[in-house]
């Protein structure tokens, strides 16, 4: 497979004016301003390859969106190698950008006050696409992401859902070989969430359309991305297969127990005291060194049981421990060892 | 530049400038009773005399009607639209579209002008007419040349705003720069005072400037102030002028693309 995008050392900073407080403070400003350097990007590295879909996640003020926007050719980095298509995004802006499609999940491209078919029908001059081939794109999009509704209602009058869904078709009518998604389904609820991701599979499987996609819901990335890089504090914490984030991290998993009576004392050997609501037990335990059946297997020898429920860790928690315990540095540093 | 690109933007901006009906009613009627207290002034100011500088006092009605008529289409109080985009982070936009900054904006601008001109100067001179005498063109070719000086006006307006507007690149409160360079431009272009009535050293100054050619020619066309030899100069300068303040732009878009923060997450 083609590599589309290579990162090589980026780094991204601003300088931000520190203010000091109160009327005295605010004239020393005036004066004397004083600059703090802040790291929004911090050697960051990483290749795509043609066609895959990529999750970009981390907190607020990770650095996601500063990654985005220098991918996208809007900020000239401080230093680092970005080349993308064989292209530097920051360079011939103009000749870059047409390869590629852009939806920004809390700003529209579109046309404000006028119909969503007059801003659609703009791109067929501004990227010389052949009509045919507009005429067919515009007929397809339009079914998939179900447009026909509200083609000619003025933007400002659609819900945030028919607005993305409209911003979507208007990022790939020109058939970008690679799409940036910044927060795609950011506010919407359940149904329009997954509406936007069948059509995101939809570009990825059927067009060969490679996705980087950033976005606080991780329910995204277990339904799209095969493959996560994880950013906190503008580094890099994690570039690899979800899978194997989930096994290396979801360490403990919990087993709720429903005893058919009351025993005095359940605990078992080599495992932490469960936690204890009436007659319902939940134990933790670590799925590596004890698999659960091995674990039910032993409750069944001892106890009458009516009901037992196995359950993994949800993603938002493997990633929560990630980012407070720093699991991945320690890895590096058991690695390194 | 792509111009079937360029015509279509264009087309949008009108139809875009037309949706804002409440804005072009209320702008109208703002320029309209203003343009009528300024030509109470004039009057006053004239006092009987014949004419002040060459200028008669019907030239003076008319320089200030068609001043009014005039200020939505060159936008002589400036704006501040690309500024906006700057600080909320919306120019994102429409820098990941294959269309150069200048031309978009170029197209926009023009496209709200010519709506502007229609629905706001036309009108306007129309009911001016009927509380004051206000001069014409008297011939085709009058009409002509004080639509190419106007366009050339234009033009002219766009790129020193457009230069103003680039400043939101370095500084976060551009505003205050452009409040100042807008009444600044509005003063050495004659759009406030004519420039014929200015004192001979201070309209020899603002012919030193790129003002005039925003408003002043435009104006001397129309009342046919200038002609043959002198008009085609006129011209001219208007025309060296958008060049000089398009290429200011360019060069400062250049150094400034390192500098542009893009606001908001």
């Amino acid at each position: 497979m083609a590599t589309i995008i290579r990162v090589r050392k980026l780094h991204k900073q601003f300088q931000v004016l520190v203010r000091r407080a109160g009327l005295g403070g605010a004239l020393v400003n005036l004066v004397k301003p004083r600059y703090q350097v802040v790291r929004a990007v911090n050697d960051v590295s990483f290749d795509l390859q043609a066609g895959e879909l990529v999750g970009y996640l981390g907190p607020n003020g990770a650095g996601k969106s500063t990654t985005i926007k220098v991918l996208t050719g809007l900020l000239v980095p401080t230093s680092g190698e970005v080349v993308i298509g064989g292209l530097v995004p920051w360079q011939a802006r103009e000749r870059y950008v047409r390869g590629i499609g852009v939806v920004f999940g809390n700003r529209t491209t579109l046309w404000w006050d006028l119909p969503v078919i007059d801003s659609l029908e703009l791109l067929q001059p501004m990227y010389d696409i052949p009509r045919e081939r507009f005429r067919s794109n515009l007929a397809e999009f339009t079914r998939l992401l179900d447009l026909e509704p509200f083609l000619n209602t003025p933007v400002r009058s659609l819900s945030l859902g028919q607005r993305m869904r409209a911003d979507l078709c208007a990022a790939l009518m020109h058939e970008p070989a690679l799409l940036f998604l910044d927060e795609p389904t950011i506010g919407l609820d359940v149904v329009a969430k997954e509406h936007i991701r069948q059509f995101i599979l939809h570009i990825n499987r059927a067009r060969g359309v490679t996705v980087l996609l950033t976005t606080h819901d991780l329910s995204d990335v277990e339904r799209l991305c095969e493959r996560v890089l994880i950013l906190d504090r503008g580094q890099l914490l994690y570039d690899g297969s979800l899978s194997s984030l989930n096994h290396r991290f979801e360490s403990f998993w919990t087993l709720k127990v429903d005893f058919e009576e009351e025993y005095g004392d359940v605990a078992l050997p080599g495992l932490e005291p469960p936690a204890r609501t009436g007659l319902q037990a939940v134990y933790r335990f670590d799925h590596r060194s004890v698999p659960s059946a091995e674990l039910i297997a032993r409750l069944l020898e001892r106890f009458r049981i009516a009901d037992l429920e196995v359950r993994r860790p949800p993603l938002e928690e493997t990633i929560r421990r990630i980012y407070q315990e720093k699991l991945l540095e320690r890895e590096d540093a058991d690695k390194r060892a | 530049m792509n111009m079937r690109l360029f015509f279509h933007v264009l087309k949008l901006a009108v139809l875009q400038q037309t949706t804002y009906r409440t804005a072009l009613i209320a702008g109208l009627v703002t320029n309209f009773f203003f343009g009528l207290f300024r030509a109470a002034v004039i009057t006053a100011l004239y006092h009987q005399q014949g004419q002040i500088n060459g200028l008669t006092l019907e030239g003076a009605i008319t320089y200030v009607a068609i001043g009014q008529a005039m200020i939505s289409f060159l936008f002589l109080f400036g704006s501040y639209d690309l500024m906006m985009t700057v600080y909320n982070g919306s120019i994102a936009t429409d820098l990941i579209r294959p269309m150069p900054l200048f031309s978009l904006w170029l197209a926009k601008d023009f496209g709200a002008a010519l709506v502007n001109l229609l629905m706001r100067g036309v009108l306007l001179l129309f009911f001016f007419g009927l509380f004051y005498k206000v001069a014409l063109p008297p011939r085709a070719a009058d009409w002509l040349l004080t639509a190419l000086s106007l366009l050339l006006g234009w033009l002219v307006s766009f790129a020193w705003r457009f230069l103003v507007n680039l400043t939101s690149f370095w500084t976060p409160d551009a505003r205050g720069i452009g409040r100042g360079a807008f009444i600044f431009s509005q003063l050495l272009s004659g759009f406030l005072i004519p420039l014929r009535l200015y004192p001979d050293w201070f309209a020899r100054i603002c012919h030193l400037t790129p003002f005039p050619a925003m408003f002043n020619t435009g104006m001397e066309v129309y009342l046919g102030a200038v002609r043959g030899a002198e008009l085609w100069r006129s011209l001219g300068i208007q025309a060296v002028w958008f060049a000089a303040l398009a290429g200011a732009c360019f060069a400062m878009m250049r150094a400034g693309v390192r500098r542009l923060v893009i606001q908001g997450g």
